[in-house]
């Protein structure tokens, strides 16, 4: 990676089959420097393939991942050293407790000094609150005290890229909110690439996303422009009065492409669809006041992640950006 | 990287790197836990209870049968412990997914292969050879009054680790051709205890399996009590020793090509 490319992962056509088994086919990520990187998709999806594929644990059947600038396959140790990982289900050597664990990852990077790891082993234990059970053996660990390790030795090395496979997936709503929050103090000196199930964490953290299905790319794209839907721009408006001379003088605007209109109770409710979200923002609500019409609410349209998710992955809608 | 500007960052490159680390965890897994006692007191307890039922007998064989019985014990039984650790190292942690984990990591996969194979050589010289020789050794000495050549000794205990090296390394090839533990464990395991059926059948195998190393053929002894009793070294068993480490620096390095193709 260097200023000319700002991107850490970039991946051209990265495909892989298992046998007869087609888990990805031709994928092209573009993932930004300093991102939270939100990956997206149901099971099946080709989600943990990708990372496996990126991180150098599977060969890809066909197409390139370049991380840093350098190929995944042939670059994979040096790529690794920049990388912090934590797997979907973390599993560690059982006969090591919390803070050995965690001692032997910084040893991958560091050599030393030893009061250096040793204050770092204790700043991780500290960060995911396991300073208490830090010389337990892991055999005695829950799904959520191992997933909270996994979470503290993907970040022991200060990663320039960490990679995720759903970090919250076994926490309690507590420990959800605090990966949450550290992904976001850590988007400053990182970037952040995760795969979740959990749409809500995505939408709250991500500044961009991309949802695969069956192997697919079918989205990608930053979140406000996924949220914005791929219906394109329209406003919700409740309104009451003369309604049919409004709507005339509406349709008949250049940049309307299209209006839905609804009933409630004595409130119409209108779906205005827009070619010109800038001349919308400006002209449409002043013409509407200014018309024999009273506008009791005037929004643009917000969609939920869920509702775009569900968008793509039901209705086999491609809206990639 | 930032924030890690205190810290002296590895230096290892190429296929080496990640060895030190993973290489100190496996000695540590051996030497920091339970493990090197527990493996110490079966091997040494198995050895030394059945050798003293034996040699304290008020009617005790000879001492050249003493020494055949003692070499059985120390050289053949040992190796399946060999082969249960072994499947452990590459196939258990393939299936519990620690292999994944680890290699996620800056480790090459070479590195990780000789890991397994360095610590735990030394693991099993020290509890499954050494530790049950010298009570063997010791105990037979009691009670024959003999002295003997300390160089015939370490020779001695250099043949049974070959032998044990040879299942080793087997165990270890196998590993990372499959990924469930019956045939990695099996195959070793019915090799090790049909050595003789099948050099019986085939006498040419003798050169290529380390029964003879360890045990008697006809009235040959073995190669490690030939060496132990520094009696004349029998040129047959010789070439055997030759093959047995040429086999098992076969299979290691076929383990390395083989877990260079491994996907997770």
């Amino acid at each position: 990676m260097n200023e000319a490319n700002p991107y850490v992962i970039q991946t051209h056509g990265l495909s892989k089959t298992y046998k007869n088994i087609h888990a990805l086919g031709s994928l092209d990520l573009n993932v930004h420097q300093n991102s939270i990187f939100g990956f997206l998709g149901p099971n099946g999806a080709g989600k943990t393939t990708t990372i496996k594929l990126m991180l150098g644990l599977t060969r890809p059947t066909a197409g390139t991942a370049t991380i840093f600038g350098m190929d995944s396959v042939t670059n994979s140790v040096d790529i690794r050293a920049r990388i912090g990982y934590l797997p979907q289900e973390p599993h560690f050597y059982e006969y090591m407790t919390a803070r050995q664990t965690l001692r032997f990852t910084a040893e991958f990077f560091f050599k030393g000094p030893k009061k250096a790891i040793d204050e770092r082993v204790e700043e991780m234990l500290g960060l995911v609150d396991l300073s208490d059970k830090a010389d337990r053996s892991i055999k005695t660990f829950s799904g959520g005290e191992r997933q909270r390790l996994g979470i503290a030795q993907a970040q022991v090395n200060y990663p320039d890229l960490l990679i995720l496979d759903e970090p919250a997936a076994s926490l309690d709503p507590l420990g959800r909110r605090d990966v949450l929050e550290v992904m976001s103090k850590l988007r400053k000196y990182a970037t952040i690439f995760y795969s979740t199930h959990i749409l809500d964490d995505v939408q709250r953290v991500s500044d961009t996303v991309v949802i695969l299905n069956k192997g697919e790319l079918v989205a990608q794209g930053p979140i406000e422009e996924l949220l914005a839907g791929s219906e394109g721009v329209i406003y919700i408006i409740h309104l009451k009065g003369d309604i049919e001379s409004a709507l005339k003088q509406v349709q008949s605007l250049s940049w309307v492409s299209g209006v839905k209109t609804s009933q409630n109770n004595d409130e119409s409710i209108w779906q205005v669809s827009v070619t010109d979200p800038e001349a919308a923002e400006t002209q449409l609500l002043k013409l509407l006041v200014n018309g024999p019409v009273v506008v009791n609410e005037f929004r643009r349209k917000q969609y939920e992640l869920e509702d775009v998710f569900m968008q793509v992955i039901e209705g086999g809608q491609d809206v990639r950006k | 990287m930032s924030g890690n500007e205190a810290f002296e960052l590895v230096s290892e490159r190429g296929w080496s790197r990640g060895l030190n680390t993973m290489l100190r965890s496996g000695l540590a897994r051996w030497f920091k836990t339970r493990m090197w006692w527990v493996q110490c007191l079966i091997w040494g307890s198995l050895v030394g209870s059945i050798l003293a039922t034996i040699a304290f007998n008020p009617q005790p064989p000879p001492p050249a049968d003493l020494y055949m019985i003692f070499m059985v014990f120390v050289g053949l039984f040992p190796a399946v412990g060999v082969v249960i650790i072994m499947q452990d190292a590459l196939v258990g942690e393939k299936r519990e997914g620690t292999a994944a984990w680890v290699l996620s990591k800056p480790l090459t996969r070479p590195a990780f292969v000789l890991s397994k194979v360095f610590a735990n050589s030394l693991g099993i010289l020290v509890t499954m050879v050494i530790v049950p020789f010298i009570l063997g050794v010791a105990i037979i000495t009691i009670v024959t009054k003999s002295t003997l050549n300390p160089l015939g000794y370490l020779e001695a205990i250099g043949v049974i680790f070959i032998s044990d090296f040879f299942f080793l390394a087997l165990t270890l090839m196998l590993g990372t051709f499959f990924d469930s533990r019956g045939p990695v464990i099996g195959i070793p395991l019915g090799i090790l205890f049909m050595q003789q059926n099948l050099i019986g059948f085939l006498p040419a195998l003798r050169y290529v399996l380390p029964w003879t190393l360890v045990v008697p053929i006809g009235n040959t002894d073995p190669l490690a009590i030939s060496f132990l009793l520094k009696t004349p070294l029998p040129q047959d068993q010789l070439i055997t020793l030759a093959a047995i480490v040429i086999e098992s620096i076969l299979f290691v390095s076929i383990g390395l090509w083989r877990f260079n193709r491994e996907e997770f």
